[in-house]
């Protein structure tokens, strides 16, 4: 099974899906902490993770099976460790603003969609780190049969998803694309759960893990329009740029998705078995 | 080349109008002839004239509005200088006398076509529902002619339209609809309103703006410029000029800026038409309605030079009542002097309120409510504050200015009762069109000394909680104005009725914040739109009974 090219691609998939959580979380709180001033020293930290999970991920997904075991080892745990206290930094950030868990301080304080995705990179570089090693469990999660993989990726959408969801009331939807991201990929959710529990892939999810990777890509077209419509526009970039949406923060979804397709090709494969 | 000064040459005519939206631009404008009566000859485009010229030509009416004011693009014409955007306020000559004589100016006069709307801080609420009937529900002041219910209804309308930034929740009063779009961040004088309410265990929230949180057609969102008390120059700002009016042209009305109403003409009891100044020369628009629309000053000042033989005391004056019950606002404020860096200037000064005074009536020794917000003055506003209300002056007051990046403050909108004594009356003086200009008399009672004295130390102790040194009270500041043609259910004692139609003269209409019977404790911009829109509504249906 280890030398199955099946897996492969399913590692492939698995570690793009986290190399693209990690640039876009690369992405996203660089610009946001440079937005912030860097004031605390640790807002470079998801900066330094997300580029190590960026190189010990993308090195993966161009060559499958690497024989190092500790780098990748080092970077997936950075990366979950610091998604993981990032929430917790963020989660304080809002609590500590006047009025306190409300409305204004989520859309306006600190997010938590970034330290998620980067959680979530860290989380789909370890099974893709124990998939290309030939182990069959991380932790309690069994690795190898997709399904503990899929019901991370509908974990993951949903979080990603209630981000968006936030944030896009917060735009209060003045723009109908908008209600994309709060539709499609929880229908894609919804899809990959009930294949996880039956243990049957169906190709609707296929389409919509698909259709939702694809959407990430086209958001990210859809933020970029969102800044040139700030005063300025694009000529006005080095301000408009920080003020959002953010460019990079759709792709998460694309991420998501892509390991979300490793998972039920490693399901599709058991099953023909 | 030709210099284009909307301020000389008037920019409406030849078929077009300036189109805000884009520099340069122009839209196109239907234009009515002067001998042929029009349905309304509308006097004024600010939140009342603005707001109902749209009402009325999309309900079909044929439309003329006038403003002396002139028509700007905004986009190109508000610099970002306090001294240059002085020319978006009504200057021209008056009297201002009474025990505490009214300043005229920035806090309650505009001239442009949008009219104050064009200057306002966007400050956009709801009265208290009570406030409505404070007579019959509170003992004090006079009952409206309006049901709050239908007010409500009426808010509605005018907060989808300017696309309102508030709250998900607000925290007082009966429901209201989700606002359109959600609030904008605090900035840090909007957080030490925040501290200081939650200190002292009352509510605040973000306050309900009129400018965008998300894009809007042509609008961007707000970029917190922070030159929100004179012009946006981003059209964030949702301002008469930018909102109503574009749509007044799209359905079919026509707009004369830099054109002075000086008389409005009767005969047999109805009105003909109005005499207007433009281009140098008097002349005359005739017309089946008019509608006055000049705020509570020119107001009543066109309806007492309007008298003629048919109504020698001036028109719809049979009452008496006409430029009587003038009110203002209380706009005192507290200050203080905080460690951190505040930078209050930044963004809306107002993005947090507190209106818990206002619908709290325990604990108060006198009538009415108000309501105080975070302030965000530009430095010459400042100055003024400092020399004006705190007697700075000299080396004295260029020491405080250099500390204005850690002062902070917050300052009232309150409940001013109405007093007959308070009034606009027109003086000998002439002014440059050889009209009478207005004397404006005004004088505060104890009940407004009572609750100044109660808000302002209320407001200190919510600064003196955060940890604010070196406070002190800015007590001479008035804002707003309403009242002088009321409205009522009665013509004895009332100017207009609920439709803000003259009871004397079936075709004259007021329609502006003159016609508030009581101004509530907030600020009055979004209930002049919203009586605007219902006076839209009831002309629209009484045309279609006939009733006209």
């Amino acid at each position: 099974m280890a030398d199955d090219g099946g897996d492969d691609l399913a590692v492939r998939l698995v570690a793009g899906g986290a190399t693209m959580l990690a640039l876009s979380t690369l992405a996203d709180s660089g610009m946001e902490h440079y937005r912030g001033s860097f004031r605390n020293p640790a807002m470079v930290l998801p900066l330094a993770s997300s580029s190590m999970a960026i190189a010990f991920n993308g090195r993966r997904l161009a060559r499958p099976r690497p024989g190092e075991r500790t780098g990748p080892l080092v970077s997936h745990l950075t990366s979950t460790a610091t998604g993981l206290i990032g929430l917790g930094f963020h989660f304080y950030n809002v609590t500590k603003r006047p009025g306190g868990l409300g409305f204004t301080n989520l859309f306006y304080g600190a997010p938590a969609g970034a330290p998620f995705a980067l959680t979530m990179a860290g989380l789909f570089g370890s099974v893709a780190d124990r998939l290309a090693r030939g182990k069959r469990r991380l932790g309690p999660m069994h690795v190898t049969s997709g399904r503990a993989i899929g019901a991370l990726t509908s974990f993951g959408l949903i979080g990603t998803v209630a981000e968006a969801a936030l944030l896009h009331f917060r735009g209060a939807y003045h723009n109908p694309a908008m209600w994309f991201p709060v539709i499609l990929p929880p229908a894609a959710a919804a899809s990959m759960a009930r294949d996880v529990i039956d243990d049957t892939p169906r190709a609707v999810t296929t389409a919509l893990l698909g259709a939702t990777a694809a959407m990430g890509l086209i958001g990210a077209g859809f933020h970029a329009y969102g800044v040139s419509r700030n005063m300025g526009g694009w000529k006005n970039w080095r301000q408009n740029f920080l003020v959002g949406p953010p460019v990079p923060a759709p792709p998460a979804f694309t991420g998501i998705a892509i390991a979300g397709l490793g998972a039920l090709l490693l399901m599709k494969r058991r099953q023909a078995k | 080349m030709a210099i284009d000064d909307p301020q000389r040459e008037p920019r409406a005519g030849a078929g077009r109008a300036p189109d805000v939206m884009r520099p340069g631009g122009w839209v196109p404008m239907r234009e009515y002839r002067e001998d042929e009566a029009v349905d309304f000859a509308i006097v004024g485009t600010g939140a009342g004239g603005g707001t109902l010229a749209c009402k009325l030509a999309e309900a079909g009416f044929s439309v003329v509005a006038f403003d002396a004011g002139p028509y700007w693009r905004p986009l190109e014409d508000f610099a970002s200088d306090e001294c240059e955007q002085q020319k978006l306020y009504w200057t021209d000559d008056r009297i201002v006398d009474g025990d505490h004589p009214l300043k005229m100016g920035a806090n309650n006069s505009g001239r442009s076509v949008g009219g104050s709307t064009v200057h306002f801080a966007m400050v956009s609420l709801r009265f208290r529902p009570e406030h409505f009937r404070t007579r019959s529900t509170l003992g004090y002041g006079v009952d409206w002619p309006i049901d709050w219910r239908e007010m409500w209804r009426y808010y509605d309308e005018v907060e989808r339209t300017l696309h309102i930034s508030g709250p998900v929740r607000y925290p007082w009063g009966p429901d209201r609809g989700r606002y359109p779009l959600r609030a904008h961040p605090l900035n840090a004088a909007a957080e030490y309103l925040a501290r200081g309410a939650e200190a002292l265990g009352i509510d605040w929230t973000e306050t309900p703006i009129a400018t965008l949180s998300a894009p809007v057609g042509r609008s961007h969102p707000c970029v917190y410029r922070g030159f929100c008390v004179t012009g946006c120059s981003t059209n964030a700002k949702q301002s008469v000029l930018v909102t109503w009016l574009p749509r007044a042209l799209k359905a079919g009305a026509e707009i004369r800026d830099l054109a002075m109403v000086g008389r409005v003409e009767t005969k047999n009891g109805r009105c003909t038409g109005v005499h207007y100044h433009r281009e140098g020369a008097w002349r005359f628009q005739k017309a089946r309605n008019v509608v006055v629309a000049g705020y509570a000053i020119e107001t009543p000042r066109l309806l007492l030079n309007s008298a003629n033989q048919e109504f020698p005391e001036g028109l719809a004056n049979s009452s008496g009542l006409v430029g009587k019950n003038l009110m203002t606002q209380l706009n005192q404020a507290a200050w203080g002097q905080v460690d951190d860096e505040v930078r209050s200037y930044k963004g809306p000064p107002s993005l947090a309120i507190s209106e818990h005074w206002n619908y709290t009536d325990a604990g108060k020794d006198y009538h009415g409510g108000w309501s105080y917000m975070s302030q965000g003055p530009l430095p010459q506003v400042w100055a003024k504050s400092l020399a004006g209300g705190r007697g700075l002056w000299g080396q004295a007051l260029i020491d405080e200015m250099a500390r204005n990046n850690h002062s902070v403050g917050l300052k009232m909108v309150g409940e001013v009762l109405p007093y007959e004594r308070n009034r606009v009356t027109l003086a000998d003086e002439t002014d440059q069109y050889g009209l009478r200009i207005p004397r404006i008399t005004f004088s505060m009672g104890p009940n407004e000394q009572a609750m100044i004295d109660h808000a302002v130390d209320f407001m200190d102790r919510s600064l003196e909680a955060t940890g604010a040194r070196e406070r002190w009270k800015e007590m001479d500041d008035t804002a707003h104005l309403n009242g002088t043609a009321r409205m009522g259910d009665d013509p004895a004692t009332s100017v207009v009725d609920a439709d803000c139609r003259s009871w004397d003269i079936p075709n004259l209409w007021i329609c502006d914040g003159s016609v508030f019977p009581t101004v509530g404790g907030v600020n009055p911009s979004l209930t002049i739109q919203a009586i605007a829109c219902r006076t839209g509504d009831r002309i629209a249906e009484m045309s279609r009974k006939g009733e006209l």
